[in-house]
C-alpha cells in the first residue's frame, strides 16, 4: 500500500516536472484569479451577519447565523420570494430557448449566403440592437405594444389584418409577460449571439463540404451533417454555461416594463433583492440571495455537465 | 435524368435563396429600426420628441443634442482614456486568455480540470460590491488606470470559448511539434495562436465592447480622478444632469428652488433625458460599431486550418 | 502575428507611462479623524477665528457631491472668480443620484472621503457611519457667523445623534431655509388635480372654489363630449401613472381629498397620531370613484402600463384634460406645449376635497434636514472649508450663484430691482451655457439664501415677481386676469404653518418598518390598478381582497415607527 501511494506520488511529481512549462503558463493566472475572485468571497460572511458598513471591522459585526436565509424563504416575504424564483426561471428559460433557436438558425442561414457583401451587411445590422441600452429598447417595446393611437404598431397591424377587433393590452395581461421578455431579448441579442457561432463555423474544414458535394449531399444534408456537428461543441458548452445562468433573467427589462397589473408574472429575484435589500441598505439579505443563486447555479451546471458527459458531448469542466 | 435532377436542384436552390434572402432582409428591417429610431430622436428637437411619434426621420431637425455632448470639455480626455483602456484590455485579455486556454485544452495536463473548475465557478458568484471594493483598495488600485485592466485579464467565459475552439485543432499538429522538440510556449505562440484567429477576433470584439460600454468600474473606483474618467461615465453623468429630480422616489418631496424647471419660452435650446440619451447612444456606438467590420475579415471560412494543413 | 506583438509592446509602453503618471498624482489624503482643532497652517487668523481665504494662499477643496447637475466646464466664469478672489480651486467628484446608494456603501466601508461631502437624502448614512465631523464648534457668532445665522433658529431640528448618544449638527441644510419674504409665481412642488386651461375657458372660467371630485370630473366629461378629439387624436379625460419612482401618483390623493397635507402613507390626527389610510374609507371612496369614472371611459386605459416617457408624450400632445400630479413631474410636457405655443392646452391645479374638508394641497416647503454639505473626517483642514462655506453664504456670493454677474447676466433698474432681458432669460435654458456660467453642481448642496435678499430682490430670477410676469404669454396673462389672480401659485391654498413634526415621509424608519412600507407600496401597485380598471360590480370584492392583504402586513410596526418619529420630533424640535 505504502509503496503504491509513494509510487503514485512519484508519478504525480514526474508529471509535474514534465509539464512544468504548462504550469508556468497557467498557475500564475490561476493564483491571480483566486486573488481577484475568491479572496473577496470572505465577504460572504455578511450573509451571516447583520452587516453595517459603518462598522469597519468585519469581526465586530453582529453574527446572526442563518437568519438571513431563513428570512428569504419563510420571512415576511417568503411566498413572494418563491413566486419570484419561479418567474426568474420561467423568463430565463423562455429567453434561453428562443435565443438559441434564433441565434443558431440565423448563423446557419447566414452561412448559406454566398454573397459576402450581403452577408456582412446582414451581420452588421443584426448586431446593432445590442448596443442600445435597455431603457431605449424597453421604451420602444412599450410603445410598439401600446394601443394604436399611442403608436402601438403591433395592435395596428393585427387590427388591419382583421385578426382582432379591439387592441390587446399586452402589458396589462400577466400571461403575455414572459413572452414579451423573451422576444425583447431575442430582438436585442440575437445578432450578437450569432457571432460566436459564426466564429465556430470557421473551424470547420472546407474539404468536408467538398467531399459531401461529391457524395451528392444536398444543402440540408450539409447543414445537418457538417455545419451543425462542426459547431456542436460550442453549442453544448454555451448551453451548459447558460443553464448555470438561469437565475439571471435580466433586470432592467422587468424594471422598466413590469407594472402592478402583471407583477405576479413580472417580478424576478433581482428586483426583489433591489427593493428589500440594496435600497434599504440591507446588504446581508442581498448577499444571502446572491449565495443562494450561486448554489443553484452550481447545481444546475453540475447536472448539465453530467448529462453532457453521459451523452458523450463536449463538457464544460 | 441527370439534367432533370440538376434542374430540380437549381429550382430548390432558387427557392431557398429567395426565402433565405427575404427572411434576412426582414430581420434587417426589424433589427435596424431601433438604431434608426435612436438616430432620428437624436436629431430631433427635444421638446418636440416629448410628444412621441418619431419613427425613422426627425420631425424638427436640430443639432442641439450633439452640441451639448460635444461641449462637455471632459469628454475629450475621457474618450482618450476609453480608447486606451479598451486597447489595453483587449491585448492583455487576448494574450493571457489564449495562453491559459491552450494549457487547459491539453488533455494530459494535470491541473486542467482544477483550473477549469476554478475559472468556471467564478462566472456564477459575485462576492459583492463592498468586498470587491475593499480588495481593490487594499491592493492600492483605487484611483489608478490599472484598475481598469488588472482585475480583468482573464475572464472565464472567454476562456471556455477559446478552449472549445482550440480543441478543434487536430492534435496531430501539436504532437508533431512536440516530437520536433518544440517548447509549450512556442507551440502556443507559433502554432496555436495563428490557427485561432477567428476566435481571437470574436473574443477581441466581446472584450472591446464590454470594456467600451462599462462605466461602473469608473464610477466605483475612479470617480475621484477626473483625468481617468471614461467616456461612458462622463456621458452617464451628462444624462443624469438632464433628468428632473424625483428619480429617487421620495414619497412626494421636491425642492422647488433647486429644480426651477425650464421656464419654457419656446426655445429650442432645451434638452430632455430622452434626446440626450439618443445622442449619447449614437455618439458612443459609432466607434465601437466600426470594430466589427474591421474584424470580419478574420471570419473567413476555414482560413486558418485549411492553410496550415498543406 | 507581428502586428500582435507590436500591439503588445505598445500596450506595455502605454501601461508603464500611465503607471508613472499614477504614482505622481496619487492622492495622499491622510485621515485625521475628528480633527477639529487642526489650525496649524491656517493662514492669517481672522478675528472670527477662521482663516481668511485669499488668492495669496491658494487652497484646493475636494467636493464629493450627489447631484443631478453636471460639473462646470474648465472655463467656467464663477470658478475663475473663486480662484481670483479667494484662491479656491474645487475638485469635483459628482455622483449621479441613481447610483449613490452603492457608492456610499463602499465609501463607508473604505473610510476615506473628500473634504466636503454633499448628498441629497442619504446623509444620515454618512452621519451614522462616522464619516462627518460635528460642526457645533464652528457654528458660533464669532466663527462661521453666516452659517450660524443659517442654522440658529433650527438648531434642535438639525442636531442629529450619530450613534454616540449626543446630538450635533453635522450637515448644513441646503434648501428651504427662508430669509425675508417667500415669493415666486410658479410652485413647482405643487400637488393638485390639474385641469386643462381650455376646459375652463370653454366652460366660461367657472369658479374653482370648493372643488369636489364630482365637479372636477363633470367638467372633464362635459368637455370630452363636446370635443371627442383634439388635433385629430382621441381626447383623454384623466391620466394616471404608476411608473417606477412615481407610485405616489396613485397612492397620495386620498389624503389631500380628506383635507390632509402630504405625509406620505399616513394621515395624522389632531392628537398627532399617525395611521395609514390605504385601507380606510377616504381611500376606498377615491378609488371607487375612479372605478366609476373608468367605467364611463374617462380614464386612460393605458394608465398603468405606460412608461413615464409615454405619459409625458400623451400630455405633450395636449389631449389630456386632467391628471393628478406634482408640477415638476410633468415639466417637460408643459414646456413642450409652450414651445408649440399651445398655452391653452397647459394646466392649472384644482383642489378637490370631500365635503366638510379644507384643501391642504399646498404646504409650506420644509427645510431639508440631513441634506446638504457636511465636512468629512478625512478633511485635513476643516477651518478652511468652514471658512469657504461661510464666505459662500454671503449675499454677494449667493447673488453670483443665482443671478450671475451684474451687467452680464442681469441688470439693476433705478429702483434697485434686478431684471433680465429676454436673451438673458433664454440662455438659462441652455445646458452648455449653464456649464460655462453657473456653478450648479457645487451650489446644489450648499446652504442658500432663499426668499429675499436684504435689498428686497428675490433669491433667484425665477422667483422675482416682475420676471415672472414678463415671461408670461398673452394667453396666460388673460387667463390669470379672468380668474383675478396674479400667479399660478394663487390657484392653491395659502399654506398654513406646518406642524412641528411635518412631514412624516422624511422620518427615518428602522429596517423592519421600511420593509413594511415597501410591502404596502407593493400591494398598492398590485391591487389599485386592478381595482380601478375592474367592472364596477367587482369593486367591493377586489377592495375587500386588498384590505385583507393589507391586514396581513404588520402595519403596526410601520405606524409605531412613524409615531415614534413624530413624538421624537415634538420633543426635540421645539426651540
Amino acid at each position: 500500500m505504502e509503496a503504491n501511494s509513494a509510487k503514485k506520488r512519484k508519478s504525480v511529481w514526474n508529471t509535474i516536472v514534465a509539464q512544468h512549462e504548462l504550469i508556468i503558463m497557467s498557475v500564475p493566472l490561476l493564483l491571480y484569479k483566486i486573488l481577484f475572485s475568491y479572496v473577496p468571497i470572505a465577504g460572504w460572511a455578511m450573509a451571516f451577519q447583520d452587516y453595517k458598513p459603518s462598522i469597519r471591522s468585519f469581526w465586530k459585526q453582529k453574527w446572526v447565523g442563518f437568519d438571513n436565509f431563513v428570512n428569504l424563504f419563510t420571512g415576511l416575504n417568503g411566498e413572494r420570494f418563491l413566486r419570484d424564483l419561479k418567474n426568474t426561471l420561467g423568463q430565463s428559460f423562455l429567453t434561453l430557448l428562443l435565443g438559441y433557436i434564433g441565434a443558431i438558425s440565423l448563423a446557419l442561414l447566414l452561412n448559406e449566403v454566398k454573397n459576402t457583401t450581403f452577408k456582412k451587411i446582414v451581420q452588421n445590422i443584426t448586431y446593432m440592437p445590442h448596443f442600445l441600452s435597455w431603457v431605449i429598447v424597453t421604451g420602444l417595446v412599450s410603445t410598439m405594444l401600446a394601443i394604436p393611437t399611442s403608436g402601438g404598431i403591433i395592435n395596428d397591424v393585427l387590427i388591419r389584418l382583421g385578426l382582432i377587433d379591439e387592441p390587446i393590452m399586452f402589458l396589462s395581461e400577466p400571461k403575455y409577460f414572459w413572452w414579451i421578455v423573451a422576444f425583447s431579448n431575442l430582438w436585442k441579442e440575437m445578432g450578437w449571439n450569432t457571432i460566436i457561432y459564426l466564429a465556430a463555423m470557421t473551424s470547420i474544414d472546407p474539404t468536408l463540404y467538398e467531399a459531401a458535394v461529391i457524395d451528392g449531399a444536398n444543402r440540408y444534408q450539409k447543414m445537418w451533417h457538417i455545419t451543425l456537428p462542426g459547431i456542436k461543441s460550442t453549442i453544448v458548452v454555451l448551453l451548459i454555461m447558460n443553464i448555470g445562468h438561469l437565475l439571471e433573467a435580466g433586470f432592467e427589462i422587468q424594471y422598466f416594463l413590469g407594472n402592478g397589473l402583471v407583477v405576479e408574472k413580472a417580478e424576478i429575484i433581482d428586483i426583489f433583492v433591489l427593493k428589500y435589500g440594496i435600497q434599504m441598505g440591507n446588504y446581508s439579505l442581498a448577499t444571502a440571495a446572491g449565495i443562494f443563486k450561486t448554489f443553484v447555479s452550481i447545481i444546475l451546471i453540475s447536472i448539465a455537465n453530467f448529462i453532457a458527459d453521459r451523452l458523450g458531448e463536449e463538457k464544460l469542466i | 435524368m441527370g439534367v432533370k435532377k440538376r434542374k430540380k436542384v437549381d429550382i430548390e436552390n432558387i427557392i431557398f435563396t429567395t426565402l433565405n434572402t427575404t427572411y434576412l432582409i426582414f430581420l434587417c428591417v426589424v433589427m435596424i429600426y431601433p438604431m434608426l429610431n435612436t438616430l432620428a430622436v437624436s436629431f430631433n428637437e427635444p421638446l418636440d420628441t416629448v410628444r412621441g411619434g418619431i419613427y425613422i426621420w426627425p420631425r424638427k431637425f436640430t443639432l442641439y443634442n450633439y452640441y451639448v455632448v460635444f461641449n462637455m470639455d471632459t469628454i475629450y480626455n475621457a474618450f482618450y482614456i476609453s480608447v486606451t483602456k479598451t486597447i489595453v484590455i483587449v491585448v492583455t485579455n487576448l494574450f493571457f486568455t489564449s495562453m491559459l486556454a491552450y494549457t487547459i485544452s491539453r488533455k494530459e495536463y494535470i491541473f486542467r480540470k482544477f483550473i477549469t473548475t476554478v475559472f468556471v465557478l467564478t462566472m456564477y458568484f459575485n462576492a459583492g460590491l463592498i468586498p470587491n471594493y475593499l480588495l481593490i483598495k487594499k491592493l492600492g488600485l483605487l484611483n489608478t488606470f490599472s484598475v481598469y485592466w488588472i482585475p480583468n485579464i482573464v475572464s472565464a467565459f472567454n476562456l471556455i470559448v477559446m478552449r472549445t475552439y482550440i480543441k478543434t485543432i487536430p492534435e496531430s499538429l501539436i504532437e508533431s511539434a512536440k516530437i520536433d522538440g518544440a517548447r509549450e510556449f512556442h507551440i502556443y505562440w507559433r502554432i496555436v495562436l495563428p490557427l485561432i484567429t477567428p476566435c481571437l477576433a470574436t473574443i477581441a470584439l466581446f472584450v472591446a465592447v464590454g470594456s467600451w460600454n462599462s462605466w461602473f468600474d469608473t464610477f466605483l473606483y475612479n470617480s475621484a480622478r477626473q483625468d481617468l474618467s471614461t467616456l461612458q461615465y462622463e456621458l452617464q453623468k451628462l444624462l443624469s444632469s438632464t433628468m428632473t429630480a424625483g428619480t429617487r422616489g421620495a414619497p412626494a418631496g421636491i425642492n422647488e428652488a433647486g429644480r426651477a424647471g425650464t421656464s419654457g419660452t419656446g426655445s429650442g435650446n432645451v434638452t430632455t433625458p430622452q434626446s440626450i440619451r439618443a445622442a449619447i447612444t449614437i455618439f458612443t456606438s459609432v466607434p465601437i460599431l466600426l470594430v466589427y467590420p474591421f474584424l470580419q475579415r478574420y471570419f473567413i471560412h476555414g482560413l486558418a486550418i485549411g492553410s496550415v494543413k498543406e | 502575428m507581428k502586428r500582435f506583438v507590436s500591439l503588445l509592446l505598445v500596450t506595455l509602453l502605454v501601461l508603464s507611462l500611465t503607471a508613472c503618471n499614477t504614482a505622481s498624482k496619487q492622492d495622499t489624503a491622510a485621515t485625521t479623524p475628528n480633527n477639529q482643532t487642526a489650525t496649524e497652517n491656517g493662514g492669517t487668523e481672522q478675528k472670527s477665528g477662521l482663516p481668511v481665504l485669499s488668492p495669496d494662499n491658494p487652497v484646493t477643496i475636494s467636493v464629493w457631491t450627489m447631484t443631478n447637475y453636471s460639473a462646470p466646464s474648465a472655463d467656467n466664469k464663477l470658478s475663475k472668480l473663486l480662484k481670483e478672489r479667494l484662491g479656491v480651486t474645487i475638485n469635483y467628484e459628482i455622483i449621479p443620484p441613481e447610483n449613490a446608494d452603492q457608492k456610499i456603501g463602499v465609501l463607508l466601508a473604505g473610510g476615506e472621503y473628500a473634504d466636503l461631502m454633499g448628498t441629497t437624502d442619504l446623509n444620515i448614512r454618512l452621519i451614522k457611519g462616522g464619516a462627518l465631523i460635528p460642526l457645533d464648534d464652528y457654528l458660533t457668532e464669532d466663527k462661521a457667523n453666516l452659517l450660524y445665522e443659517h442654522v440658529k433658529p433650527y438648531w434642535n431640528r438639525l442636531a442629529t445623534d450619530a450613534g454616540d448618544g449626543e446630538r450635533h449638527i453635522y450637515v448644513l441644510p441646503n434648501y428651504n431655509r427662508y430669509y425675508g419674504e417667500i415669493v415666486g409665481g410658479t410652485h413647482y412642488g405643487a400637488s393638485g388635480f390639474w385641469i386643462q386651461k381650455h376646459v375652463l375657458e370653454e366652460l366660461g372660467y367657472p369658479s374653482l372654489e370648493n372643488m369636489t371630485l364630482e365637479r372636477y370630473f363633470q367638467m372633464i366629461e362635459e368637455y370630452m363630449k363636446k370635443y371627442p378629439t383634439i388635433d385629430g387624436m382621441p381626447t383623454i379625460g384623466f391620466e394616471l401613472l404608476c411608473a417606477p419612482g412615481r407610485e405616489w401618483v396613485l397612492t397620495n390623493p386620498p389624503q389631500y381629498l380628506a383635507g390632509h397635507p402630504n405625509n406620505g402613507g399616513v394621515v395624522v390626527d389632531e392628537n398627532n397620531v399617525a395611521t395609514i389610510f390605504a385601507d380606510k374609507e377616504i381611500a376606498k371612496r377615491y378609488y371607487k370613484f375612479l372605478n366609476q369614472m373608468n367605467a364611463k371611459g374617462l380614464i386612460d386605459k393605458e394608465s398603468f402600463t405606460q412608461t413615464n416617457d409615454q405619459y409625458l408624450a400623451k400630455l405633450a400632445t395636449g389631449r389630456v384634460l386632467g391628471m393628478y400630479d406634482q408640477r415638476w413631474a410633468f415639466g417637460q410636457a408643459y414646456d413642450s406645449l409652450v414651445a408649440e405655443g399651445k398655452y391653452e392646452r397647459t394646466w392649472v391645479p384644482t383642489m378637490p376635497v370631500y365635503e366638510g374638508c379644507t384643501p391642504y394641497y399646498a404646504d409650506r416647503e420644509v427645510m431639508n434636514i440631513n441634506q446638504g454639505y457636511g465636512i468629512s473626517v478625512s478633511c485635513k483642514n476643516p477651518d478652511i472649508v468652514v471658512s469657504f462655506l461661510n464666505t459662500m453664504m454671503s449675499e454677494e456670493w449667493q447673488k453670483l450663484f443665482n443671478w450671475g454677474i451684474e451687467g452680464e447676466d442681469y441688470y439693476v433698474d433705478e429702483n434697485g430691482r434686478f431684471y433680465r432681458t429676454p436673451e438673458q432669460r433664454e440662455q438659462q435654458n441652455d445646458l452648455v451655457w449653464r456649464n460655462k456660467n453657473k456653478l450648479e453642481a457645487l451650489y446644489d448642496n450648499m446652504p442658500k439664501i432663499q426668499g429675499t435678499y436684504s435689498d428686497g430682490n428675490a433669491d433667484s430670477p425665477g422667483n422675482q415677481p416682475e420676471e415672472f410676469f414678463d415671461s408670461l404669454s398673452d394667453y396666460d396673462k388673460n387667463f390669470l386676469t379672468s380668474y383675478g389672480k396674479k400667479t399660478w401659485r394663487e390657484f392653491l391654498n395659502q399654506p398654513p404653518e406646518n406642524p412641528i413634526y411635518y412631514p412624516c415621509w422624511n422620518i427615518t424608519l428602522p429596517e423592519d418598518a421600511q420593509v413594511v412600507s415597501q410591502q404596502l407600496t407593493d400591494l398598492a401597485l398590485q391591487y389599485l390598478p386592478k381595482i380601478i380598471m375592474a367592472d364596477p360590480s367587482e369593486f367591493e370584492t377586489l377592495w375587500a381582497q386588498y384590505v385583507s392583504e393589507i391586514n396581513k402586513v404588520d402595519v403596526k410596526v410601520y405606524e409605531d415607527a412613524i409615531n415614534a418619529g413624530i413624538q421624537e420630533r415634538i420633543k426635540n424640535w421645539g426651540n
